[in-house]
C-alpha cells in the first residue's frame, strides 16, 4: 500500500461500490422476508430488522459516510500525489498498475534485443505485435488526481444534501403528485385525499401512492459515484467504456427515479437512447484503436501514434508529433512477401501523407507491471526515422485515424450534451434535484470533457477543429435558449450545456489546461447552483417556475447568498473561481481567432455567450430572490434545514477560492491551473505555440472585453428584472417569433421528432401491425399478418395430422395387406419399366 | 434332378410366399400369423438354396444364407412366442385385432 500509493485510489473507488452492494443486499433481504412479515417467527422478525415497511435511514447514512471516506482518501491521495518527489518511470510505477482481464492469443514473445537482432538481418520484419488483452488498470496523473478529488468532494456534499432533500422518501407511503389523470380517474383537485389507501389502487385523484424509496436513491447514487470514479482512474479505453455505460445506466435510473410519472420515464429513456447514439461512435473509435494499435491503454496508444519525445536524429519538430507517411510501392526491395514500405512526409507539408506511422511499444517497457523494485522501468528511447527515409513500422490509414478520433469524440458529445446530442440534458431535469447536481456538475457530463482531455493525443488536427466548432456552436445555442427559459432547473441545465461548450471549445483550440480547469471550477459552482435551486424548490414546496418566485432572499438568506456566489462565479466575476478558467478560455479563443482569421466564429461565439451567461444567470437570481413573491409557494417559503445549507456554504467557499493562486489578479497564476498543466500532453505547447503566444499577448484585452460584456449582461438583467420588477402577468405573454424560437429550444426536439423519432415509431407501428392484429379471441390473428401466417401453417400441419391418423388403425392384417399390395405394385412398376 | 431346372423351385417359392402373405393377412390368431411368417421365410430359403444349386457363383453363399435364415427364424419364433404369451396374459386372447392400443 505504501510502496504503491496509487492503490489509495483503487480503495477510494471501490468504497462506493461496497456501499452499493451492501444497500442492494439489504434491500434484497427485506424483499425476501417481506412475505413472512405477518407470520412472525424468525423470518418475520428479520423483516422488521431489515427496516420493515418504513424505509431505513441507516443505509443512506452509511452511503454518505462511505462517500465521505472516499473524499477523505481522495484528498489524501491528491496531497500525497502532489508531494511525491519521485520522477519519471518510478513515479509512474508508484501511481499506475494494470492486470490482464482477458488475454487473447500470445503476443510477440521476442525480447527487445532479440527483436533488434532480427531486424538487423531482416529489415522488412514488421514491428512486434502486442498480445491483445483487455486489461484492468489505473493511472493517476495530475488531471486524474484533481478530478477525483473534485468528484468525491462534490459527491459527498450532494449525499449530505440529499439526506435532507429526499426526506419525503422516508415515509411509509409517498403521494406523488406528479402522476395524475391515469386509469380514467377524474378529478384533478389538489389536496383532496378522499380515497382510502389501498395497495391495489395506488392511483388516487391527487396522485400516485407508493412506498418511500430513500434507500434506493442512495443505492443508485453510490453506484453512480463508483462508475464515475472508476472512469476517472481507468487507464484504458475499455475500462472507460464499461464505466461509461455504467454511468449511463445509473443516470437512466436516477432521471427515471419517479418512474410513475410519464414525463420522468420518457426523459430517462431519452437520456439513455440519445447517449447510445454517442456510444456507438465511441465503440467505433475503440474498435479502430484496438484493431490497428493492438492496445486500448491510453498511454500506449499515445506512444503508438505520437513520435517519441526524444528525437534520435535531433529533428525536434518531430517530437511528440503525429508522423504521416505515404506508401511507396516501387521500392526495389519491396516484394510480394515483404510488407509495403512507407516514406516519411515532411511535417511542414501537411495533408500529404496517407497513413499515420505507428511506433512500436511492446518492448519498450514490460507490458506487465509487477510492482516497484522490479528493475525494468527504464525510460524508453525510440528510434525516430529520418525524413524521407523508408520505414517499416506499422501504419494506420489517415482517414481511419480521423474516424477513430471523431468516434471517441462522438461518445463525448453524447455524454457531455453537445449539439446535436444535447437534447437529453434539459429533459434530465425530471430527476430529483441532487441528481441534477450530480449529473450536471460532478459526474456524467464531466465524463465527456474529461475523456476528450484524456485522449487528447489521439486526436488529429481535423478532429480538434471539429471539437472546437461543436463546442462553440453548443455554447452559443445553449446560452441563447437559457435566456428565455422559466424553469429554474432548465435554465441551469442549458447553462451547463453552454459551459460544457466552453470546455470543448477550449480543448479544441489547444487551451487544454483552461478547458479542464473550467471543468473543475464549473463542477463546484454548478453543483452549488443546482443544490441552491434544490433548496429553493424544497423551500417553495416543489415550485420550479421562476415566474412564480421572487422575494426569496428575505426568507432564504443562506440560499440566496450562496447562490449569488455561484451566479457571480459562473458569470466570470473577477477573483472567483470561474473568472480564472473563463478568462483563460476567452483569451485562448481570442488568440486562436486572431491567429486563424478563417475561424473567427470560434472567437465571436464565446464572447457573445459570455455576455449572455451573465444575463441569464442574473435574470435567474433576480427573478428568484429579488422583489416580492409572485406565487403561493414563494409566499410560504422557508429556509432549508442545516443538512442542506451546510453543503451550500462549503460549495460556495470552493466556488470562490478553488482556483486561486498568486498573484491572484492574474488568471494565468491559478494554482489549480498550474497543477493541471503538469498533466498537459507534451505536444500541445509545440503545436499551438503561435496561438498561445497570441493569447498571452492579448489576455488583458480578452479579460477586459469579457468583464465589460459580463457586466453589461448582468446590468441588463438587473435593469429588466431587478429594478423594473415586472409583474407576473407580463412574463406569461407569448412574445415574438424570435422569443418563441428560443423558448422552443431552436425546435431541436421537433426536428428530431419529425426526422427520426416519428419515422422510427411509424416503422415500429407498421412492424407491429404486420406482426399481429388484435382480434376478439386470444391467440387468433387474421391471415395477412405475420402471426396469422405462422398460425395458419401450424394449423395446416395439425389438420394434416388429424387426417392421416385415421390410416393408423393398429390392425396387423391391414398393414400386411398394404405391405403386400405395395410390394406387388412396385414389382409391377419395375416389370413395366424393364420392358 | 438337375434337368428339372430352376423354374419349378421358383414357382414353389412364390407359391409358399403367397401362402404366407395370405396367412399373415387373413389370420386373426397370432399363432397363425407367426406360422405365415415362417412360411414366408421358408419361401425365401427355397429361393436361396435353389440359386445356390443352379448358379455356381453362389454355391456356398446361398447355403450359408439359408442357414442364417433358419437360425433367424428360430430366434424370431422365440421372441414372437414370448410376445404372444405376454399379449395373452394381458388381454386373455391371442386375437391380433384386439392389439390396437397404439393406433393414432
Amino acid at each position: 500500500m505504501l510502496e504503491v500509493p496509487g492503490r489509495i485510489y483503487v480503495l477510494a473507488t471501490l468504497l462506493p461500490l461496497a456501499a452499493f452492494a451492501l444497500l442492494l443486499a439489504g434491500g434484497a433481504a427485506r424483499a425476501f422476508y417481506r412475505p413472512f412479515r405477518k407470520g412472525g417467527g424468525l423470518l418475520g422478525t428479520m423483516y422488521w430488522v431489515c427496516g420493515g415497511d418504513k424505509p431505513l435511514r441507516t443505509g443512506a447514512y452509511l452511503a454518505t459516510a462511505v462517500m465521505a471516506a472516499t473524499a477523505v482518501l481522495a484528498v489524501a491521495g491528491l496531497v500525497q500525489f502532489l508531494s511525491d518527489p519521485t520522477e519519471g518511470s518510478i513515479r509512474a510505477s508508484r501511481w499506475a498498475e494494470r492486470i490482464d482481464w482477458v488475454r487473447i492469443g500470445p503476443g510477440d514473445t521476442l525480447s527487445p534485443p532479440e527483436w533488434e537482432r532480427q531486424r538487423a538481418t531482416d529489415n522488412a520484419r514488421p514491428a512486434p505485435r502486442l498480445a491483445l488483452a483487455l486489461e484492468l488498470g489505473y493511472k493517476i496523473d495530475h488531471l486524474t488526481a484533481v478530478a477525483f478529488a473534485m468528484v468525491s468532494v462534490i459527491a459527498t456534499l450532494i449525499f449530505v444534501f440529499s439526506t435532507a432533500y429526499m426526506a419525503d422518501e422516508t415515509a411509509e407511503t409517498v403521494l406523488d403528485e406528479g402522476v395524475k389523470g391515469r386509469r380514467g380517474e377524474g378529478g384533478h383537485g389538489h389536496g383532496h385525499d378522499s380515497q382510502p389507501l389501498s395497495p391495489a389502487h395506488p392511483f388516487t385523484p391527487s396522485g400516485f401512492r407508493r412506498r418511500g424509496r430513500y434507500g434506493r436513491f442512495f443505492l443508485y447514487l453510490s453506484l453512480f459515484c463508483f462508475s464515475m470514479l472508476n472512469l476517472l482512474i481507468a487507464d484504458n479505453l475499455f475500462q472507460v467504456f464499461v464505466s461509461w455505460e455504467l454511468v449511463g445506466v445509473c443516470s437512466f435510473f436516477l432521471i427515471g427515479f419517479y418512474y410513475e410519472r410519464p414525463s420522468a420515464s420518457a426523459a430517462a429513456n431519452k437520456a439513455f437512447i440519445v447517449n447510445r447514439v454517442g456510444d456507438a461512435g465511441f465503440l467505433v473509435g475503440i474498435v479502430v484503436a484496438w484493431s490497428y494499435c493492438g492496445t486500448l491503454n491510453i498511454e500506449e496508444l499515445t506512444r503508438r501514434v505520437r513520435a517519441p519525445a526524444e528525437d534520435t536524429h535531433g529533428e525536434y519538430e518531430m517530437a511528440n508529433q503525429i508522423i504521416r507517411v505515404s506508401a511507396e510501392p516501387q521500392l526495389p526491395t519491396a516484394t510480394a512477401e515483404t510488407p509495403r514500405d512507407y516514406v516519411l512526409e515532411p511535417r511542414d507539408e501537411p495533408g500529404t501523407g496517407t497513413h499515420v506511422l505507428l511506433f512500436p511499444i511492446a518492448w519498450a517497457e514490460p507490458t506487465h507491471f509487477h510492482g516497484p523494485g522490479h528493475g525494468k522501468h527504464k525510460d524508453s528511447v525510440f528510434e525516430v526515422p529520418v525524413r524521407g527515409d523508408y520505414v517499416s513500422y506499422g501504419v494506420i490509414p489517415y482517414a481511419l485515424f480521423v474516424l477513430m478520433g471523431v468516434g471517441i469524440f462522438l461518445g463525448c458529445v453524447g455524454k457531455s450534451a453537445q449539439v446535436p446530442l444535447h437534447t437529453w440534458l434539459p429533459d434530465a431535469m425530471e430527476g430529483p434535484t441532487p441528481v441534477s447536481a450530480l449529473i450536471h456538475a460532478a459526474t456524467m457530463v464531466a465524463a465527456g470533457v474529461y475523456l476528450v482531455g484524456r485522449c487528447y493525443p489521439l486526436f488529429a488536427a481535423e478532429v480538434l477543429l471539429t471539437i472546437a466548432y461543436v463546442g462553440a456552436v453548443t455554447l452559443f445555442i445553449a446560452a441563447t435558449v437559457a435566456l428565455v427559459q422559466t424553469d429554474i432547473k432548465r435554465i441551469l441545465a442549458y447553462s451547463t450545456c453552454s459551459q460544457l461548450g466552453f470546455m470543448m471549445l477550449a480543448l479544441g483550440i489547444g487551451a487544454w489546461t483552461a478547458g479542464l480547469l473550467h471543468l473543475i471550477t464549473h463542477a463546484f459552482f454548478k453543483a452549488l447552483l443546482f443544490l441552491c435551486s434544490g433548496s429553493v424548490i424544497h423551500g417553495c414546496h416543489h415550485e420550479q417556475d421562476v415566474r412564480k418566485m421572487g422575494g426569496l432572499w428575505r426568507k432564504m438568506p443562506v440560499t440566496a447568498f450562496t447562490m449569488l456566489v455561484g451566479v457571480l462565479a459562473i458569470s466570470g466575476a473577477p477573483f472567483l473561481s470561474g473568472w480564472y478558467s473563463k478568462d483563460q478560455i476567452l483569451a485562448a479563443a481570442l488568440g486562436y481567432g486572431l491567429e486563424h482569421k478563417a475561424h473567427v466564429l470560434l472567437l465571436a461565439l464565446p464572447f457573445a455567450a459570455a455576455a449572455m451567461t451573465a444575463y441569464y444567470m442574473f435574470r435567474l437570481w433576480f427573478l428568484t430572490f429579488a422583489g416580492t413573491p409572485r406565487g403561493d409557494g414563494a409566499a410560504h417559503a422557508h429556509e432549508s434545514p442545516l443538512a442542506m445549507t451546510v453543503p451550500l456554504v462549503v460549495l460556495a467557499v470552493f466556488s470562490v477560492g478553488v482556483a486561486w493562486g498568486w498573484p491572484f489578479w492574474e488568471p494565468e497564476a491559478s494554482a489549480l491551473g498550474h497543477v493541471l498543466e503538469k498533466a498537459q500532453p507534451a505536444f500541445v505547447a509545440a503545436q499551438f505555440a503561435a496561438e498561445h503566444r497570441e493569447a498571452e499577448h492579448r489576455h488583458l484585452t480578452a479579460g477586459a472585453l469579457a468583464l465589460v460584456l459580463g457586466v453589461s449582461g448582468a446590468w441588463l438583467a438587473w435593469w429588466l428584472f431587478g429594478w423594473r420588477q415586472p409583474a407576473g402577468v407580463e412574463m406569461h405573454k407569448p412574445g415574438g417569433a424570435a422569443y418563441r424560437f428560443l423558448r422552443e429550444k431552436w425546435y431541436f426536439d421537433e426536428l428530431y421528432d419529425a426526422a427520426i423519432v416519428n419515422p422510427t415509431v411509424g416503422l415500429a407501428k407498421f412492424a407491429a401491425a404486420a406482426d399481429k392484429a388484435p382480434t376478439d379471441r386470444p391467440r387468433v390473428f387474421p391471415l395477412p399478418t405475420l402471426d396469422g401466417l405462422f398460425n395458419a401453417v401450424g394449423e395446416a400441419c395439425v389438420a394434416a395430422g388429424q387426417a392421416l391418423r385415421a390410416v393408423q388403425t393398429g390392425r396387423v392384417r391391414t398393414y400386411v395387406l398394404a405391405l403386400a399390395l405395395t410390394a406387388a405394385a412396385m414389382l409391377g412398376i419395375l416389370t413395366a419399366l424393364a420392358k | 434332378m438337375s434337368e428339372l431346372g430352376i423354374q419349378p423351385f421358383l414357382v414353389l417359392s412364390a407359391f409358399l410366399f403367397a401362402c404366407g402373405v395370405v396367412c399373415v393377412a387373413s389370420k386373426r390368431n397370432a399363432i397363425g400369423v407367426l406360422m405365415g411368417v415362417e412360411l414366408i421365410l421358408n419361401a425365401a430359403n427355397v429361393n436361396l438354396v435353389a440359386f445356390a444349386r443352379f448358379n455356381p457363383a453362389f454355391r456356398l453363399d446361398g447355403q450359408v444364407f439359408a442357414l442364417l435364415v433358419i437360425v433367424l427364424a428360430a430366434a424370431e419364433a422365440a421372441v414372437a412366442l414370448a410376445i404372444i404369451l405376454n399379449f395373452y396374459n394381458n388381454h386373455g386372447t391371442v386375437d391380433v385385432d384386439s392389439a390396437d392400443e397404439l393406433q393414432g
